[in-house]
């Protein structure tokens, strides 16, 4: 008894007793370890007197997160997610609105009338390949190259159903058909022809990256940085397409948490990650594409520069992929979903 | 004695009548005293959460029901669900039993290794043990590649996914419990019974039928209950193989996710009320096959002279190691490799102490383990307490709350880890005094509630089975000499109690360490345990990381195992 109980008190008073006095500042992300603890260090450096505490978890378990902790909140910024996600969270009014210094630099789309949010990075949608298995030249260089026989069976797709990316990419594909017909059916069909191609749904992303890298699967539908990453980061084989037709352009976002228990400070770090120079930085050290218009394209580096003249915009009609999008994922999950392997 | 009270009580408390103690009026007050907060204490921690869970999924009234059983999705689910379970504990026992009559009943080379090994994979903790069968069995896994390599096939020889994948991880950390309760009813069992069988004429395969199976029958039933109730609840497993399968303890997660908050009620629900079907249909089972046996048991190994047979036997034994030890030499030989490297490799090309030394260099590494260790001291502590007073109100005293007391103390096994942490997180997020809430989300507690309550079955039953063996007039004896009820309690209870004490402790600490259900659901970064470390070290790709990280925690239940030994030692 006295042995636990010696225990309990030593362990308590090891882990109450944190090293500094500096506020802890709460950031939850999914935008990965190197870039978070790159933008902790600099800032940390400008404010000595903030501790960055950063927990890096999918932006879907984010929303999850802070819904849940809505009546004590742990966050004080959202740091990453698509815009639909914040969307969702401004309706269920867990963010706080903050209108950034430099709100006049991105455009209507970039962020949120109310000030909830604010557009951070523009995140490409692209066709990604193994390229240990498959030649540049032999590579699809569309969206409907990845619907050809000759892919049966090789093809990951991350579970679209837990995923921002894939909704949105699968989002854009059914607005595409609404536009052209006026009907669900194209692009219905569309998912199909894709899931008799599809191998697998995978789980999680880290998951899609092992098998991608180990051949399980040698094509994916994914964004652009998390890709390029890939390549450079963890030396994983493969490469991407920036699809010809277009893709759509997704707008990643920020926010402060709503019951954020450090406002001030949580303001200085929203300030501090959009500035000109941490947005140049994180373009080029972490491949992202800077929301801001403000910053003279000159500075940007040289594969951004080349990217933009490749990338071509989806138009992507975002009331009608509102309106729609839950419905539409509801039907491909009970009706096209693993239908296609049986066939 | 209702059915579905007594169906809910482990099998050691099930029977035995409460002994009779001093009766006089001071003695009834003195058991309230003890029993009103011991009961009260269990209503608020694992009644009102559950409780209000059920509540939860009426809000709309039938609505959500409705909207359940409309959900293809759901049904579905609901169906894998129950398959995967029924499947888990057949595959359980076809390996569990077998190895416990080869491990019981035969003597050859190799066969104290192998029971060395026997109870290895119950030592994996469980996100660690999922993780390491995709990198042995998964389509580009090390036994998968070997096999291809091997017979020259195009393809992977199988895939790791869907039912038949998540089955088989189920069947290596599952068959465990089958094999332990098996052994146990083995050690115990009349071997005489089974001379004598064979002396009225019986063939072997009569013998087996109609003497030792009956007689094992308890174990194994008690024993597949358990699996049942751990496939049904199982998480790890379809979250990493899942690749589109949709089992009730992920769709909770999913509809939670979504916001749908009423639905992932309703499957709250659906999943603890068929984990309590099962155990209603288990408990009937084994009621319908009832012997006891009398006399000791004793040893009857049998030794196995003939040559062929002896090296068949140790090949086999051979085999069957490796098979258990792989996982945790994967996990091992991941941690040393380095990440990128291997890519269509059979084993990975490149080894590196680097991601050690990334663990050791990070800035942050001991937090998880501070954390997790203190989070499991603290509920293993009051496990210790409520549940040695709990047990010692069951075997010594005779009260009105007795069957309500057990009831409440299998509960928590009865329902899934989490169904138990949702009901948390849907009870104390804020501080009402009124309806007894109090608010520990977001909070270091949170925690270490959830695997008290999830421990509790366990230190409770463990305790409850070292009192029974102690004959009760002891405590009537000591007060009669004059013993005080603290004295009492210090010299003569706690040490019958001990063994239990410390067996039962041991395992909710590792338990509690590992946990990974249960902790995904409430952990804040304040608090976050190893589990949820190894977790965000898979999402940043770092293999090797999460690999070392996982070798950290089986060093540390190991160690853990060890104190646990050693402080029974000296106390013995």
């Amino acid at each position: 008894m006295r042995w636990i109980a010696t225990m309990v008190l030593a362990c308590l008073a090891f882990s109450s007793c944190s090293s500094d006095k500096r506020t802890v500042l709460t950031v939850y992300s999914p935008h990965g370890k190197e870039l978070l603890q790159f933008l902790e260090t600099g800032f940390e450096k400008v404010n000595p007197t903030i501790d960055v505490q950063w927990i890096d978890m999918g932006s879907q378990e984010v929303l999850e997160r802070i819904r849940a902790e809505s009546v004590n909140s742990q966050a004080d910024v959202w740091f990453g997610a698509p815009a639909e996600a914040f969307d969702r969270a401004t309706k269920e009014k867990l963010l706080q609105p903050y209108k950034p210094t430099w709100a006049a630099a991105v455009d209507a789309e970039g962020r949120e009338e109310g000030n909830h949010w604010y557009g951070t990075y523009l995140t490409p949608e692209v066709i990604a390949y193994n390229s240990d298995v498959v030649t540049a030249a032999e590579a699809p260089k569309d969206w409907d190259e990845v619907l050809d026989p000759k892919w049966k069976g090789k093809v990951l797709i991350r579970d679209p159903i837990a995923s921002g990316t894939m909704r949105a990419i699968f989002g854009a594909i059914m607005a595409r058909s609404m536009a052209q017909t006026g009907k669900p059916d194209a692009g219905y069909e569309w998912l199909r022809r894709l899931d008799v191609n599809t191998r697998e749904y995978v789980l999680n992303p880290t998951i899609l990256y092992q098998k991608l890298g180990r051949q399980e699967g040698v094509i994916t539908l994914w964004d652009m940085p998390d890709i390029a990453t890939l390549e450079q980061r963890f030396k994983i084989p493969v490469k991407y397409v920036i699809p010809s037709s277009g893709t759509p352009l997704l707008v990643d976002g920020i926010a402060i948490v709503r019951g954020s228990k450090h406002p001030a400070e949580a303001k200085l770090y929203y300030e501090y990650v959009t500035t000109p120079e941490a947005m140049l930085a994180a373009a080029d050290k972490f491949l992202r594409i800077p929301a801001r218009k403000d910053i003279p394209a000159d500075k940007l580096p040289g594969w951004i520069q080349a990217a933009q003249k490749e990338i071509k915009p989806m138009p992507v009609d975002r009331a009608v992929m509102a309106a729609h999008l839950d419905e539409w994922m509801k039907y491909w999950d009970a009706n096209i979903r693993n239908r296609g392997s049986k066939q | 004695m209702g059915v579905s009270e007594e169906s809910l009580v482990p099998a050691a408390a099930r029977a035995s009548a409460p002994r009779q103690s001093s009766r006089s009026r001071d003695a009834q007050r003195h058991t309230w005293l003890i029993a009103f907060p011991v009961i009260a204490l269990l209503l608020w921690a694992v009644v009102y959460p559950n409780a209000a869970v059920v509540a939860g999924s009426f809000e709309n009234g039938l609505g959500h029901w409705r909207e359940f059983a409309a959900s293809p999705a759901d049904r579905e689910a609901l169906r894998t669900s129950l398959v995967i379970s029924v499947a888990s504990v057949f595959a359980a026992l076809a390996i569990g039993v077998p190895l416990a009559f080869l491990l019981g009943r035969f003597e050859f080379p190799g066969r104290r290794v192998l029971r060395a090994v026997a109870t290895l994979p119950a030592a994996l903790p469980p996100l660690v043990g999922v993780i390491a069968f995709l990198f042995l069995y998964g389509e580009s896994g090390v036994v998968t590649r070997a096999l291809q390599r091997t017979l020259g096939m195009e393809e992977a020889p199988w895939r790791l996914k869907g039912v038949g994948a998540i089955v088989f991880v189920h069947a290596y950390t599952m068959y465990v419990y089958v094999f332990l309760f098996v052994s146990a009813g083995l050690e115990r069992f009349d071997a005489t019974l089974d001379e004598a069988a064979s002396g009225l004429g019986a063939g072997m395969w009569q013998r087996l039928r109609r003497v030792t199976l009956p007689l094992l029958m308890p174990a194994v039933a008690g024993s597949m209950l358990l699996v049942f109730m751990n496939a049904l609840g199982s998480f790890s497993a379809p979250y990493v193989f899942g690749g589109g399968l949709r089992v009730l303890s992920t769709q909770i997660l999913a509809s939670k996710t979504n916001g749908a908050l009423g639905l992932a009620y309703v499957e709250t629900t659906v999943l603890a009320l068929s984990a309590v079907a099962g155990l209603i249909l288990f408990r009937w089972l084994d009621r319908k096959r009832k012997f006891a046996s009398t006399g000791k048991g004793g040893r009857t190994r049998r030794v196995i002279r003939s040559r062929r047979a002896q090296l068949a036997m140790s090949v086999l034994a051979a085999m069957v190691v490796i098979i258990l030890v792989l996982p945790h030499l994967m996990v091992v030989l991941v941690s040393f490799a380095r990440d990128g490297a291997w890519t269509t490799q059979v084993l990975p090309p490149e080894y590196t102490l680097e991601n050690y030394r990334r663990l050791f260099s990070e800035r942050e590494l001991w937090k998880p383990i501070i954390n997790s260790v203190s989070m499991a001291v603290v509920a293993t502590a009051a496990n210790v307490v409520v549940c040695f007073l709990a047990a010692y109100l069951i075997v010594f005293r005779k009260f009105t709350g007795r069957r309500l007391l057990e009831l409440l103390l299998a509960l928590p096994w009865a329902i899934p880890a989490t169904a138990i942490a949702l009901g948390l997180a849907a009870t104390f997020n804020r501080n009402d005094p009124a309806t007894l809430r109090i608010l520990l989300v977001g909070t270091f507690w949170i925690l270490p509630l959830a695997y008290f309550i999830r421990d509790t079955p366990l230190v409770a039953s463990a305790v409850e089975s070292s009192l029974r063996q102690m004959d009760p007039s002891l405590e009537d004896a000591a007060r009669g000499l004059g013993g005080s009820w603290f004295l009492t309690m210090r010299r003569v209870i706690i040490p019958a109690a001990r063994p239990g004490l410390v067996a039962g402790a041991l395992l909710a600490a590792v338990t509690a360490v590992g946990e990974f259900v249960a902790s995904v659901v409430l952990y804040t970064h304040a608090n976050r345990p190893i589990s949820l470390e190894i977790l965000a070290q898979l999402r940043a790709l770092a293999f090797g990381t999460a690999a070392s990280y996982s070798v950290l925690l089986i060093v540390l239940v190991l160690l853990m195992t060890l104190a646990a030994r050693s402080f029974e030692e000296r106390l013995a």
